[in-house]
């Protein structure tokens, strides 16, 4: 294959170290991290939404719900309290605060959060329903007639329905088939119409809320978890990302070619020893030049943390990215993160495979000098030229005991369909079931591997997947 | 998306569950009752009359025409007696109790405390609680008209001002007064 000019090498002294040199001893394996927080986190989750539903339980009188009108007005205050509850945590889990994305971390949280999302939408409409449904029982009207009343006469109800409106529509550009159509720039737009639906829905919850309406701890409780939940928001959407950027002061300090479609960016910028970065993490960034710093986009860092820089290699595939191929030295970067929980730290057993495809080799390589020794890497590409960081993934492969095998050609190739099975995976690397298994690469590929991996007994907490949907 | 459907399930089964528990009167005691249980140190015969929001509600027998909508007058906030308390120390006072009177968002029922030809207090035996809106609106109903500072006792008689938003409540209130009124003259 065709090696590129690397004129920026300076910062790259452990690959002029070679294989005649005396390699340094490699640095000790990043500790472990638990699943605590994980569950914790749930624990929390779990927790809030029984206390959410409290207020109506403990306002209800046993026996008290005779006839269909009052169970269906109960159920639609129950379904209320809840969908309140939801939306709160899905604004939480979008604030980034530093502790949801270490205990949880970013992938899984968006997973999380599209749960959620779901759940969210059947609550507020059913919640809608059934308070209609009730109300227009218990006011002995037509169901037309009942929402007309209530946008008419009710306090803060046209807001309200405004609120449920938007929801469904930020629901229905979430579907995943109507988003894929979509350009991601109206997908966003609409999800921030999303902190609309907040606020829109804020006042009906206290005005008209059965539970809500009345001083007292439901209320306080209430209002001090919105409190909370803004607080958090701004923490992590504000303080922390202004305290990241003003200590380490990120600029561009070379952007080298990789590959015909890759470019590799150097970052400069200070107290880059106090990072606490983790191969594997990835960072939204935000490139302050002409044309670029309106757009956040998440990348991997492809090395691991040093104290002189920092690197991102990005593949060109949209005008952004086209764009960071231009990017001169010096310009400033605005950097939100890390985050991320597909590294060394989150490992489950003391040996891993690694299996990336394309340019989802980045964040797997800042992976590599964190794990223990012993770990294997399988390399899927379409053609040589798409084969990244050879040069040092052939280092590692010296210096720290890591296997490496390169799986280049198309998907129907012998090679890659060997690897694509689990007994072809069994024959490059027999105890797979006792090792973690870290996949990063496009979403069709890492779907298909987790099966395999599954297949080839694999439990599902030793699979640890680097797609993140945001 | 699987999780998501387990979780909308289980949305829609404990909801369920919920409200078939509050609906059986005598299943879902002994777990609402512990955490109240300090209330009260006499342990109550009726459990429905134990749990403190649905306190001692006079419900006179109503000739109210809708007598299907007793059906959910347990609802949860029932007219707190509480609030015609004080004046009653009067060693003089005699307190007259107004008619029902109905509207459509429920039973107005009004009391006065009268001593001499003085109406010294006034409380609302009933108001329309069915849906928070009309709770809402009753509370504001009930704070301008009743108590003992109250525009009843200030204005001596049933010229009221109409509480915004709460006409119907509020000439509801308006009717039974005057008819207690009637009745001390």
């Amino acid at each position: 294959m065709t090696t590129y000019p690397r004129p920026y090498v300076s910062p790259r002294p452990d690959l002029r170290a070679g294989p005649g040199s005396h390699p340094p001893a490699p640095p000790p394996a990043v500790p472990r991290r638990g699943a605590g927080g994980r569950r914790l986190l749930i624990v929390l989750f779990l927790g809030g939404l029984v206390a959410s539903v409290l207020p109506w339980w403990l306002d209800t009188p046993a026996g008290s719900l005779t006839g269909s009108t009052a169970m269906t007005t109960a159920a639609g205050q129950i379904t209320g309290l809840v969908a309140g509850y939801l939306l709160l945590v899905q604004v939480l889990m979008m604030s980034r605060l530093p502790v949801l994305e270490r205990w949880a971390g970013g992938e899984r949280i968006a997973r999380w959060h599209r749960d959620v999302a779901a759940t969210l939408l059947v609550a507020v409409l059913a919640h809608a329903a059934l308070i209609l449904v009730g109300y227009a029982g218990l006011e002995g009207r037509s169901l037309l007639g009942q929402a007309g009343v209530m946008l008419r006469e009710y306090q803060d109800m046209v807001s309200a329905f405004a609120a449920a409106g938007l929801l469904v529509l930020v629901g229905l550009v979430s579907v995943r088939a109507v988003r894929r159509v979509l350009p991601y720039e109206l997908w966003h737009a609409t999800h921030l119409a999303a902190y609309a639906v907040l606020l829109l829905g804020f006042a009906h919850q206290f005005s008209n809320g059965s539970q809500l309406f009345r001083p007292g701890p439901a209320r306080t409780g209430w209002i001090a978890l919105y409190v909370l939940v803004a607080a958090a928001w701004l923490w992590g959407r504000l303080v922390v990302p202004l305290r990241f950027n003003l200590r380490h002061r990120l600029r561009v300090a070379d952007v080298v070619t990789e590959s015909p479609d890759a470019v590799s960016l150097y970052l400069t910028g200070s107290g880059l020893d106090r990072l606490e970065l983790l191969g594997g993490q990835f960072f939204r960034w935000r490139f302050l030049t002409r044309g670029c710093w309106w757009q956040s986009h998440p990348f991997s860092v492809s090395a691991a943390a040093n104290d002189r820089w920092l690197r991102l290699t990005v593949k060109v595939v949209g005008r952004h990215t086209q764009d960071l191929r231009n990017l001169d030295p010096g310009v400033r970067v605005w950097a939100v993160g890390p985050s991320g929980t597909c590294t060394a730290a989150h490992r489950t057993r003391e040996r891993a495979l690694l299996i990336a495809a394309g340019s989802g080799i980045t964040p797997l390589r800042a992976m590599l000098e964190e794990l223990p020794p012993g770990a294997a890497l399988i390399y899927r590409a379409r053609t040589p030229a798409d084969v990244l960081l050879q040069e040092e993934l052939d280092w590692l492969a010296r210096n720290r005991g890591l296997r490496v095998w390169y799986v280049v050609g198309s998907r129907n190739d012998p090679g890659p369909r060997q690897v694509m099975t689990p007994d072809g995976l069994r024959q490059l690397v027999p105890d797979v079931a006792r090792r973690d298994v870290y996949l990063c690469g496009p979403p069709g590929l890492v779907e298909q591997y987790r099966r395999v991996l599954r297949q080839a007994g694999v439990r599902r907490r030793q699979i640890h997947l680097a797609t993140f949907e945001l | 998306m699987r999780r998501a459907l387990l979780a909308i399930t289980g949305l829609a089964a404990s909801t369920t569950a919920l409200v078939v528990f509050k609906a059986a009167p005598g299943t879902g005691q002994p777990a609402q009752e512990a955490p109240t249980a300090a209330e009260g140190p006499a342990p109550a015969a009726r459990p429905e009359e134990a749990t403190p929001r649905a306190s001692t509600s006079p419900k006179p027998t109503r000739s109210a025409p809708r007598a299907s909508r007793s059906a959910s007058s347990g609802a949860p906030k029932t007219p707190a007696a509480s609030r015609t308390g004080p004046a009653a120390a009067q060693p003089t006072a005699s307190t007259v109790v107004g008619p029902v009177v109905s509207n459509e968002f429920g039973d107005v029922q009004v009391r006065i405390t009268v001593v001499g030809d003085q109406i010294v207090n006034a409380a609302a035996l009933q108001l329309p609680r069915r849906t928070a809106q009309s709770d809402q609106r009753s509370d504001q109903v009930d704070s301008r008209y009743s108590g003992a500072v109250g525009m009843v006792v200030e204005r001596q008689g049933a010229d009221l001002d109409t509480v915004s938003g709460a006409t119907a409540t509020s000439d509801s209130y308006r009717r039974s007064l005057q008819a207690a009124i009637d009745q001390t003259r």
